[in-house]
C-alpha cells in the first residue's frame, strides 16, 4: 500500500516536472546589463561577452513589460533572458533607466557568452581594486625654516587647473603645514606646493625646479601624504628673487608710462629712495641688497 | 650633387620619421558627431550621434557614441563601429583604445565573436586570445552631471588638452558660445605658468592650443589699469617652457614679458625673463615711450645645495633720450639723468643643504650660504644724491646661515621649535649688513576638540654698520614726524640699526574636513617705531578665515584681517573669499 502511494506520488513529481519547461529544459537565466550593440546576430553587452539572439527574439520595454518599438543600441540597459539549453537569448527587456549589473553575472551569464575565450595573459594590465569611498587626506607639508611666520601655503593639483592656491594649509607648528581634504579612493593627482603663486613654488633638495609630486588615494580609511620642501623659488638663501612680471623693474625711468604711470608709486619714498628693484624693508639700505 | 644628397637625406629622414610615428600610440584624436559634451567634474568627453573619430595616423573609426575618460586616458566607441585604416576595413561593435598601454581593443562583428587586441597601430595583426581589460568597454556613469562644454567636434591630445570648436560654455547658468575653447589637463603645471601681475579678477579664453602650446586672451581687472584684454602664449616641453604675456592689450601702458626656462642638464638649469614696458597708443603702433629689463639666471643643483649666478640689466632708455633734449643734467617729467646709462647687477651665490650638527630628538641643522655680488651704475650714473652718495660701481660678499631645531616633541601632542638665521654682507663703500632672525615657536593640539594652536616668538634686526661714517650715513632725523594719521615721535635715535620683536598666536579649530576657523593675532614691538602712511608695520595683526564646504566640488574660503586703526584700517577693505576642491 505505502508501496504503491509512493509510486504515484513520484509520479505525479514527474508530470509536474515535465508541465515546467524551465525544469525541463534547464531554468532560464536573467541577466542585466549595459548593451554596446546588437548586430550579425548578437547581443554586446559592456562586459565584452556577446549572446546570441534567438530568431524569435522578444523586444520589451524593462517597466511595461510590453513590446516596444525603440531599438537596441549603445548605452541602453537591459536585461536578457537567455535560454541556457540553446544559450539563445529570447528575451531583452530594454530602458534607458541606470540598471545595476548583477552580481553573479560571472557565474552565470558569462558561461553563456558566444565570445571565443581569452586563453593568454596580458602582463600589462594590472590594476588595484578601488570602491571610490571616501577616504580623508591629511597633507603634511614641512617647510623650509625661514619660510615667513604669516605665510599661506597651499597645495596646487592638475586636477583643478594648476591654481596655485588651490588647497589652502594651516600652520599648525614652526616649520609645518596641515589640511585635511576628501578624496574617492583610486583618485590620482599631480600637485606641487607652493606660497600662492607660481613666483613662490617648492624646489627640489638641489635648489632647482622640481617635478610634481604624485598622489594616489587608496583604499583605507585615512591616509596621510608628507611633503618636505626644501627652498622656495623666491626664497633660496640669498640668491636674489627671480624678477616678476608684477615687480615693474624698471623703475628708473622717471615716466616710462603717461601721467600716473601704470603703478602708483609708493606710499612714501624713504631716504634714498627705492634704489633696487626689490624695496628694502629699511630706509638707507646700500647698493646691491 | 649636392642636391641630390640633401634629398636622399630628407627622404630618409621623412622615411624614419613615419616609421617611428607608426611605432607610437596616437598623438591626436578628432572627433566629430552630433554632439559633444565635456564633463569637468570628471575630466570626460562623450560624443553622440554619427560619430567619427581620426586618429593621428589616420585611421578612422566611426560608430554611435564615444566616450574618453581624460585622466585615465582611454577611450571607447561603441555601437556599429566601423574601423578603417590602412591595412584594416572591419565591422564591430566597440573599439576601445588604451594609448597608455599602446593596445586598442576590437569586438569584430562576424560569426563567431572574439575579442581583437592590436598593438600599437600594427591594425594587421591583431591576437584573439589575449585577455582584455575587465571594464574595457565600460560607458562613464555621467548620472546626475552637467556637461560643462558643448560642442560640435573636439581634438583630443592624450594627457595634455582638448580643443572643443563650435563650444558652449556653461557659465553662471546659461551656454556661451565661443568659437573655440581649449581644456588643459596636462600634468604639467607650465601651461599654467603665465606672465601677468595680480588682479581682481583674471578669465581666461584659452583658444588654441597643440601638445606644446597654449594660446589665450584673458580678461582682467586691476585696480590701476580697471578692466582690460591681455595677451598669452605658452610653450611647453617636459620641463622647459617659454610664457609670454602683453598684459595689458588693450591699455595704452603696456608690459610686455617673457619667460624662458631651459634645464639643459638634470643638475643644470637657466631662466631668462626679458620684460618692456611701453606707452603705446593702439595695438601695432610705435612707443612714445620705453623701458627694457632683463635678467638671466643659471643654476647648478648638487644633492642639498645648489650654486647659482644672477645678472641683471636695465635698459631705462630704449628709444633713446628724449627728443629735443639738451641739459642731460637736469631731470625733467620725461627724463632723469642718473639713468641714461645701463646698470648692471649680479650675484654669484652658493647655497647649502641641510647638515645635521647634532642628531637625535634634539636634531639641530645647519644650512650654510655665502655669494659674492657687484653692482655697476645701479644707481645711476653719478651715484645717488642723498645722504649717501654711491660710486658707480659696488661690490659686496656675504657670509650667513640658517641653524635650526626639528620640533622637539615635549609630550604626544607638544612640541617646540628654534630658528636663527644670520647674515653678514660686507661692502666696498666700505660698510657692512648685519641681518639676524630668531624665531621659536611651541605648538600643541587637543584633539578631542578638534584644535591645533601654537605660539611664536621672533626677533629680527637689520643693523647697517658704517664704523665713523655711522652718522654720516645716517644722520639724525627730526624727532617728530607728522603725517595724514597724526604727529609721532623718536625718529631721532635711529642710526640705522632696526629690530622688530613679534609675539604671534594662532588658533585652529577644524571638527570635520567639511569646515574650518583659523584665527591668528600678532603683536609687534619695532625700533624704530612704526610711523602711519610712513613705514613699519602695524603692532597689532588680527587675521581669521573661515571655510566651509557648500558642496562637494566647492570649498568656500573667507578670510579678513584687522588692524587695530593702525592708519586708519581696521578690517581689511576686501573680503577674501576663495573656491576650491
Amino acid at each position: 500500500m505505502t508501496f504503491r502511494r509512493l509510486c504515484a506520488l513520484l509520479a505525479a513529481l514527474v508530470l509536474v516536472a515535465l508541465a515546467i519547461p524551465s525544469l525541463a529544459q534547464g531554468e532560464l537565466v536573467r541577466f542585466t546589463g549595459q548593451l554596446l550593440d546588437v548586430r550579425s546576430g548578437y547581443v554586446y553587452f559592456t562586459t565584452g561577452d556577446a549572446f546570441k539572439l534567438a530568431s524569435a527574439l522578444r523586444v520589451n520595454d524593462y517597466d511595461t513589460g510590453k513590446p516596444t518599438t525603440t531599438q537596441p543600441r549603445a548605452k541602453l540597459f537591459a536585461r536578457a533572458i537567455l535560454d541556457p539549453a540553446t544559450k539563445q537569448v529570447v528575451e531583452l527587456d530594454i530602458t534607458a533607466k541606470h540598471l545595476a549589473r548583477d552580481v553573479a553575472y560571472d557565474a552565470v551569464a558569462q558561461p553563456l557568452s558566444a565570445t571565443k575565450p581569452t586563453t593568454e595573459k596580458a602582463p600589462e594590465i594590472v590594476g588595484v581594486h578601488v570602491t571610490g569611498k571616501e577616504v580623508a587626506v591629511a597633507f603634511l607639508v614641512t617647510v623650509p625654516p625661514t619660510t615667513p611666520l604669516n605665510s599661506d601655503v597651499y597645495i596646487s593639483t592638475d586636477a583643478s587647473g594648476w591654481n596655485p592656491q588651490a588647497i589652502k594649509l594651516d600652520r599648525i607648528d614652526g616649520q609645518r603645514y596641515r589640511a585635511v581634504r576628501r578624496f574617492a579612493s583610486g583618485t590620482k593627482f599631480a600637485f606641487r606646493v607652493t606660497r600662492g603663486s607660481w613666483n613662490s613654488v617648492e624646489l627640489g633638495d638641489d635648489g632647482l625646479q622640481a617635478a610634481p609630486h604624485l598622489y594616489f588615494t587608496q583604499e583605507v580609511d585615512a591616509q596621510e601624504a608628507r611633503v618636505t620642501i626644501f627652498a622656495w623659488s623666491d626664497d633660496r638663501g640669498n640668491v636674489p628673487q627671480a624678477a616678476q612680471p608684477g615687480a615693474v623693474p624698471t623703475p628708473f625711468n622717471p615716466n616710462p608710462f603717461p601721467p600716473g604711470g601704470i603703478f602708483p608709486g609708493p606710499r612714501v619714498t624713504p631716504p634714498g629712495g627705492f634704489p633696487t628693484p626689490r624695496p628694502p624693508g629699511f630706509p638707507n639700505r646700500p647698493p646691491g641688497t | 650633387m649636392r642636391l641630390p644628397v640633401l634629398i636622399a637625406l630628407a627622404s630618409a629622414l621623412f622615411a624614419s620619421a613615419s616609421a617611428a610615428a607608426l611605432a607610437l600610440p596616437p598623438a591626436s584624436l578628432d572627433v566629430t558627431a552630433n554632439g559633444v559634451a565635456f564633463y569637468f567634474n570628471r575630466f570626460i568627453v562623450t560624443a553622440d550621434g554619427n560619430v567619427r573619430v581620426r586618429l593621428s595616423d589616420g585611421t578612422v573609426i566611426s560608430g554611435q557614441t564615444f566616450s574618453m575618460d581624460l585622466k585615465l586616458n582611454r577611450y571607447l566607441v561603441a555601437g556599429d563601429v566601423h574601423l578603417d585604416g590602412p591595412t584594416i576595413h572591419q565591422a564591430g561593435a566597440a573599439f576601445a583604445g588604451y594609448p597608455d598601454l599602446d593596445r586598442s581593443y576590437f569586438l569584430p562583428a562576424g560569426d563567431t565573436p572574439s575579442r581583437e587586441t592590436f598593438f600599437g597601430v600594427d591594425w594587421a595583426h591583431p591576437t584573439t586570445t589575449r585577455e582584455q581589460p575587465g571594464d574595457a568597454y565600460y560607458f562613464p556613469d555621467l548620472t546626475g552631471e552637467r556637461a560643462y562644454i558643448k560642442a560640435g567636434g573636439v581634438r583630443i591630445v592624450p594627457k595634455i588638452n582638448a580643443m572643443f570648436s563650435n563650444a558652449q560654455i556653461y557659465t553662471a547658468g546659461v551656454y556661451l558660445p565661443v568659437p573655440r575653447y581649449v581644456v588643459t589637463f596636462a600634468a604639467n603645471s607650465h601651461f599654467f605658468e603665465n606672465t601677468f601681475f595680480g588682479g581682481n579678477f583674471d578669465v581666461g579664453v584659452p583658444f588654441n592650443g597643440s601638445a606644446h602650446s597654449l594660446t589665450a586672451l584673458h580678461l582682467r581687472n586691476d585696480p590701476y589699469n580697471g578692466t582690460y584684454l591681455a595677451f598669452d602664449q605658452h610653450f611647453v616641453w617636459d620641463q622647459d617652457y617659454i610664457a609670454f604675456g602683453i598684459d595689458p592689450l588693450t591699455q595704452q601702458e603696456r608690459q610686455y614679458n617673457l619667460v624662458a626656462y631651459k634645464r639643459w642638464t638634470p643638475k643644470l638649469e637657466s631662466r631668462l625673463f626679458l620684460q618692456e614696458s611701453a606707452a603705446q597708443a593702439g595695438i601695432i603702433n610705435r612707443p612714445t615711450n620705453a623701458a627694457g629689463f632683463a635678467e638671466l639666471q643659471v643654476a647648478g643643483g648638487f644633492r642639498g645645495s645648489n650654486i647659482s649666478y644672477t645678472q641683471d640689466n636695465y635698459y631705462q632708455y630704449l628709444l633713446g633720450i628724449p627728443k629735443g633734449l639738451t641739459d642731460l643734467n637736469t631731470p625733467t617729467a620725461s627724463f632723469d639723468p642718473r639713468w641714461k646709462e645701463h646698470p648692471v647687477d649680479g650675484v654669484l651665490a652658493f647655497t647649502g643643504g641641510p647638515t645635521p650638527l647634532v642628531r637625535g630628538k634634539t636634531a639641530l641643522y645647519l644650512r650654510p650660504r655665502a655669494g659674492a655680488g657687484f653692482a655697476h651704475d645701479i644707481y645711476g650714473e653719478g651715484g645717488y644724491s642723498n645722504e649717501q652718495p654711491g660710486p658707480p660701481d659696488s661690490f659686496y660678499h656675504y657670509l650667513g646661515g640658517t641653524l635650526y631645531t626639528a620640533p622637539i616633541r615635549l609630550t604626544s601632542t607638544a612640541s617646540l621649535s628654534a630658528t636663527y638665521d644670520r647674515q653678514r654682507t660686507w661692502f666696498n663703500l666700505p660698510h657692512e649688513v648685519d641681518l639676524g632672525d630668531l624665531l621659536f615657536t611651541a605648538a600643541d593640539s587637543l584633539e578631542r576638540l578638534h584644535l591645533r594652536y601654537y605660539v611664536a616668538y621672533e626677533v629680527k634686526t637689520t643693523d647697517d654698520y658704517w664704523g665713523n661714517q655711522q652718522l654720516a650715513a645716517y644722520p639724525p632725523y627730526p624727532n617728530t614726524v607728522t603725517t595724514q594719521f597724526g604727529t609721532y615721535g623718536g625718529q631721532a635715535a635711529f642710526r640705522g640699526l632696526g629690530t622688530s620683536r613679534g609675539y604671534t598666536t594662532s588658533l585652529i579649530y577644524a571638527p570635520t574636513s567639511y569646515f574650518a576657523f583659523k584665527t591668528t593675532l600678532s603683536r609687534f614691538y619695532d625700533t624704530p617705531a612704526p610711523v602711519p602712511g610712513l613705514y613699519g608695520q602695524p603692532p597689532w595683526q588680527l587675521t581669521t578665515d573661515v571655510r566651509f564646504r557648500v558642496s562637494r566640488q566647492i570649498l568656500v574660503d573667507v578670510s579678513r584681517g584687522y588692524y587695530f586703526n593702525f592708519a586708519d584700517e581696521r578690517w581689511t577693505p576686501v573680503l577674501g573669499v576663495q573656491i576650491s576642491p
